[in-house]
């Protein structure tokens, strides 16, 4: 009897952990106010872009946020590169070949507090099938209802995966420097 | 010796047509091209060029303004009003042109970078409807410009040819010398 209930104890223990993963909690992304784009320059006009359809995945406790988690997936032919003519060619080989890579995606690895509000999240991201590490500085405000919004903007090179290679090589046409931009709400 | 413009005049006049016919060569040019690294280069290129027409304008004024020549001398009445007429709407459209270009870029969301070195703030924000029209707008614009240039160098010509009064001559010192 007193055997059983031990088994029964350390069942709901482990039930209750697999439940609640590192005590972070997982949120809720309000997708109507949240938004991920880039801004590229072409010879040396910034032009904006974004994505239309991505996932965010996150878990994130402000006591304990190195136990946290960010993982996005990019909806590559969602892509807006602020025309048409730009949309079709960025899904041509050259550029993403979103018949072969369809999805991009960010997975953290570690996630540092700065100061407060202030946080650097280290992972890795891939696109074009090439991983490489990314360094993420992330703003944290709370939101009234308990909420995250979450924003920063992140330096890349196209050229680091492959983007936009041949003719397009060229960084004086369409520079090898961009950077990301993103702002997620989070809802509990 | 013939009466004639001043050189600043007569240069910047002369280099407004020259810009304008590139502007046109380019956007012909860049139409019919599918994307390509030189196609954006074309685009920025006209862009420049443009802008280039657009800011030469009040130095050509002010040239225009300080230049002694009296245009009017040997002009009837009516003359007078009519190339003042065609005058006149050919500097509006020297304005109108490139800012509806520039209101045309601005609406569909690229900015304007001057020579790739001088940002030029946006006219409108992003806005595919508006981009639409303001790209009719510089077409039908710059189409009535064309018709108006016609018909300012045919009168020149008229001058020139026919009433042999000198007036092509004051913006082409040249000519006069010929004769």
């Amino acid at each position: 009897m007193r055997y059983l209930a031990t088994l029964a104890f350390f069942t709901a223990l482990v039930s209750i952990t697999v439940s609640t993963p590192a005590s972070a909690q997982d949120w809720k992304v309000d997708y109507r106010q949240s938004q991920i784009s880039f801004v590229i320059k072409q010879m040396n006009v910034p032009v904006e872009g974004g994505f239309a359809r991505y996932t965010v995945k996150a878990a994130f406790d402000a006591a304990k946020p190195e136990q946290g988690t960010f993982q996005v997936e990019l909806d590559i032919a969602s892509i807006d590169t602020g025309s048409e003519e730009g949309d079709g060619e960025a899904k041509r080989p050259a550029w993403f070949d979103t018949a072969r890579y369809p999805k991009a995606r960010f997975v953290s690895k570690t996630i540092k507090r700065n100061n407060a509000g202030s946080y650097t999240v280290n992972g890795d991201l891939t696109l074009k099938g090439r991983t490489r590490p990314l360094s993420v500085p992330v703003v944290m405000t709370p939101q009234r209802g308990g909420g995250w919004l979450v924003s920063g903007r992140a330096l890349m090179k196209r050229s680091q995966f492959d983007i936009g290679g041949g003719e397009w090589a060229d960084p004086s046409v369409v520079a090898d420097d961009l950077e990301a931009r993103f702002k997620i709400l989070l809802n509990p | 010796m013939t009466q004639r413009y001043r050189w600043p005049t007569i240069g910047v006049h002369w280099l407004t047509v020259l810009l304008i016919i590139a502007a046109y060569v380019l956007a012909t040019i860049l139409e019919d091209m599918t994307l390509s690294p030189l196609k954006l280069k074309l685009y920025s290129w006209h862009k420049w060029v443009g802008i280039t027409v657009l800011f030469l304008l009040p130095l050509r004024l002010l040239f225009r303004f300080l230049d002694p020549l009296d245009h009017r001398a040997g002009l009837t009445a009516l003359e007078v009003k009519a190339s003042a007429a065609v005058h006149g709407v050919i500097y509006l459209l020297l304005i109108a042109v490139p800012m509806f270009g520039w209101l045309h870029s601005s609406s569909a969301g690229f900015p304007v970078v001057w020579l790739g070195v001088l940002p030029l703030p946006d006219l409108v924000g992003k806005d595919k409807a508006l981009a639409d029209v303001f790209k009719e707008l510089h077409e039908g614009s710059v189409n009535l410009l064309i018709a108006l240039v016609v018909l300012h160098a045919a009168a020149a010509l008229y001058h020139h040819h026919i009433r042999r009064d000198g007036v092509l001559a004051r913006m082409v010192p040249w000519l006069g010398k010929k004769q």
